[in-house]
């Protein structure tokens, strides 16, 4: 147990420093941070506004538009409908980028098989105080089958923010969406 | 389907409705010109050119085509990968007796199945000589990605020479087209390197083989199409920045294998042969003769995107653009180096590495999950090791292999074949004779199968050249490792000195042709006719 404590801690500090270098590339020269915290932040169950269900498939979503407003929070329950593991993430183009090279070396590395997610070789230390534990706040990864919730809470509107699948290729043969949000 | 309905509640739009449609199809067979930008010449199309038009059919249709042989010898149409009664597949002297000049001679099938696919003649030298299609079908259900915009890139060798003066060069002199033999000054060169008696022995190996270092392509001279243009004429495509734009790329050459990129650009392979498979990004990829994929790309500029397609043996291109604005144009490569063939290639030193033996390679050895990063850079195992041809990418990143392909959506549950066919591919090189286990078509025993069963085909490449093996009527269920996720194709390419097994559900009554699909060694004899007995034919 205290070998997982000290993985996830690491690893989460890793997922961090990923997400402040790709939210620096994302947007315009010192204002990284700014995007990122008008990107949004996990939301807590009571301030949940409204539920939305998201059904993911065999490489797409059944929803590929969603209009929300700046300040609300919204529990997206999702469930993979598909025969292969998929992941609900929210973020921007960059962010997916910088994601999708993680995913990719899950696949390699056997942490991700077909509909399956094996949870041991996430753990495995890929040196550098890094493991490939998936534990990024914005997002979740799903096994065939699998339903989870996701609850985040939308700032300022975000140009090109969309949800995503980074497992290789899907996001790129298009499994996205986008958030439209309205004035 | 309780699934089905759940997503046409969210993409309803994206739906084609589930009746029975009835589309009529007119192709005339006409002698045409075709302007390469290179050479001018007369060749067959139709509907007045070459290529022909796209068909665009939907699944679940029937189709009727009427085709009118305009051209005063027979013709005929092959629907490439489409799985059609044996009696509407086009192949004369197996599937029917022909079209006759001025005759009209209507096919009719049920559509069942998507994707990208092709149609040419199977008479004569008209395939060659410019008597192909392509042929696009709409999928009933969502696919499982999604575009902004789709093209059909169909490429072609386009040679100056008749297709009917190719075959009778090639019969004369194997190497009449080989432009790139080796040469008195190479021998010096070599001597200088490796010295006098290495140098000696190694050209006298490969004389006794009667095959050359550079016996990669043996049609060299021809003009890369797109779409039927050259490169200086220059195909393009538009997109807007940030478009999805599916490229259906089909090889249509008659004897030429291409090696496509786009400088700059990676490519999500989500199709090969029709059938979608479990995405993968790449940099290049080689298409067999006959071969189709298809790539999503995601240019995301302003500007020029060249579509590059060296041939294998590096002795022509095809060239077009992905542009935002007609006009625009992007600096098109070099091509690389001439790759040479090797010993590997040639067979020394036995084949056990380059089999794909079912007791060599199990699911775990090949599955991607379980290789590492060092293991994804090394040899593809669909290739002899150490053989000439093993493709690399020239952006030095990921060059698409078979050992990548996994079904989407698997067309047939996985079961063990019931019995194991052995089809060595043999050639003699020096009298232009191409054959299977030996024997020429003419003198060959149709291959017989029992309709229902299930049959492993071990492909054994004998020779020196890559043999793209197509199968008519049923789809060949190539063995890369994934038993029930192996991919689905029509057309398997064998690369000299390895073997390749696939499995094939005997599924379809009648009678077949099973051949080469490079169009001279198809011709030379390396051609098979199947004869699938029982079912009701």
């Amino acid at each position: 147990m205290k070998d997982k404590g000290t993985s996830t801690y690491l690893a989460a500090g890793f997922f961090l420093a990923l997400w402040s270098f790709t939210s620096v590339v994302s947007a315009s020269p010192g204002h990284g941070d700014q995007q990122r915290e008008s990107m949004g932040q996990p939301g807590q169950p009571e301030q949940v506004d409204r539920s939305i269900d998201i059904e993911m498939h065999d490489n797409y979503y059944g929803v590929e538009n969603l209009d929300i407003q700046a300040g609300e929070t919204i529990r997206f329950q999702v469930t993979n409908k598909g025969k292969l593991v998929h992941e609900f993430s929210v973020g921007t183009p960059d962010m997916h980028e910088g994601h999708q090279e993680m995913m990719q070396m899950m696949v390699e590395h056997g942490a991700i098989k077909g509909g399956q997610i094996n949870q041991q070789a996430m753990q495995m230390d890929m040196g550098d105080g890094r493991s490939m534990q998936h534990d990024d706040p914005n997002s979740l990864l799903l096994e065939a089958g699998e339903t989870g919730e996701l609850i985040w809470t939308f700032n300022e509107p975000v140009k090109n923010l969309e949800f995503a699948c980074n497992l290789p290729g899907h996001y790129q043969a298009g499994m996205m969406g986008n958030f439209h949000f309205q004035q | 389907m309780r699934t089905l309905k759940k997503i046409a509640v969210f993409t309803g739009s994206l739906l084609f409705p589930a009746v029975l449609l009835a589309a009529e199809y007119e192709l005339s067979v006409d002698p045409v010109m075709i302007d390469t930008g290179d050479f001018t010449k007369i060749g067959v199309g139709y509907n007045g050119s070459s290529p022909g038009p796209t068909l665009r059919m939907k699944e679940g249709e029937t189709a009727t085509i009427k085709v009118t042989n305009n051209l005063d010898v027979d013709t005929s149409i092959h629907w490439h990968g489409l799985i059609v009664p044996a009696d509407q597949d086009g192949v004369p002297g197996i599937s029917f007796d022909g079209i006759k000049p001025g005759e009209t001679f209507t096919y009719t099938f049920p559509v069942r199945q998507n994707g990208t696919y092709w149609y040419h003649s199977h008479s004569g030298f008209q395939e060659p000589d410019g008597a192909y299609g392509s042929l696009v079908i709409e999928a009933e259900d969502r696919e499982p990605f999604r575009y902004d915009r789709d093209y059909v890139v169909q490429l072609a060798d386009k040679h100056p020479d008749a297709g009917a003066q190719i075959m009778h060069n090639l019969k004369n002199s194997a190497e009449y087209y080989n432009r790139t033999e080796q040469t008195l000054p190479d021998f010096f060169s070599d001597i200088g390197e490796n010295g006098f008696l290495a140098t000696v022995k190694d050209r006298w190996d490969w004389g006794n083989m009667r095959m050359m270092k550079t016996d990669i392509e043996d049609v060299q001279g021809f003009t890369g199409l797109i779409n039927g243009k050259g490169p200086d004429q220059n195909w393009t495509g538009q997109f807007e920045p940030g478009e999805r734009v599916r490229l259906r790329l089909i090889n249509s050459s008659a004897s030429t294998y291409f090696d496509f990129r786009i400088p700059g650009m990676k490519m999500t392979v989500v199709a090969a042969d029709g059938n979608n498979i479990q995405p993968v990004v790449v940099d290049e990829l080689r298409l067999a003769v006959a071969e189709t994929y298809d790539v999503i790309v995601q240019p995301r500029e302003d500007k020029a995107y060249t579509l590059f397609a060296e041939s294998m043996g590096r002795t022509g291109y095809a060239r077009g653009t992905l542009a935002p604005r007609e006009g625009m144009t992007a600096a098109v490569p070099e091509m690389r180096e001439p790759p040479l063939l090797t010993m590997a290639d040639m067979g020394h030193g036995g084949m056990d590495h380059g089999s794909m033996s079912d007791t060599e390679m199990n699911a775990s050895d090949m599955d991607h999950s379980s290789m590492d990063h060092s293991a994804m850079d090394a040899a593809d195992p669909f290739y002899a090791p150490g053989s000439g041809l093993l493709p690399q990418a020239a952006s030095g990143g990921k060059f698409l292999s078979y050992a990548d392909l996994r079904a989407q959506q698997p067309r047939y549950d996985y079961r063990e074949p019931e019995r194991e066919i052995v089809l060595r591919l043999t050639g003699n090189m020096e009298r232009y004779i191409w054959s299977i286990n030996g024997v020429k078509f003419e003198d060959a025993e149709p291959l017989r199968l029992q309709y229902g069963e299930r049959v492993k085909i071990r492909f054994i490449n004998e020779t020196m050249m890559a043999h793209p093996m197509h199968l008519h009527g049923m789809w060949s269920l190539l063995n890369v490792g994934a038993k029930g996720d192996n991919p689905t194709k029509h057309v398997i390419s064998v690369n000299p000195n390895t073997e390749v097994a696939v499995d094939v559900e005997v599924d379809e009554p009648g009678e077949w042709a099973f051949h080469c699909h490079i169009f001279n060694h198809a011709n030379a004899g390396m051609f098979l006719k199947v004869v699938v007995e029982g079912g009701d034919a």
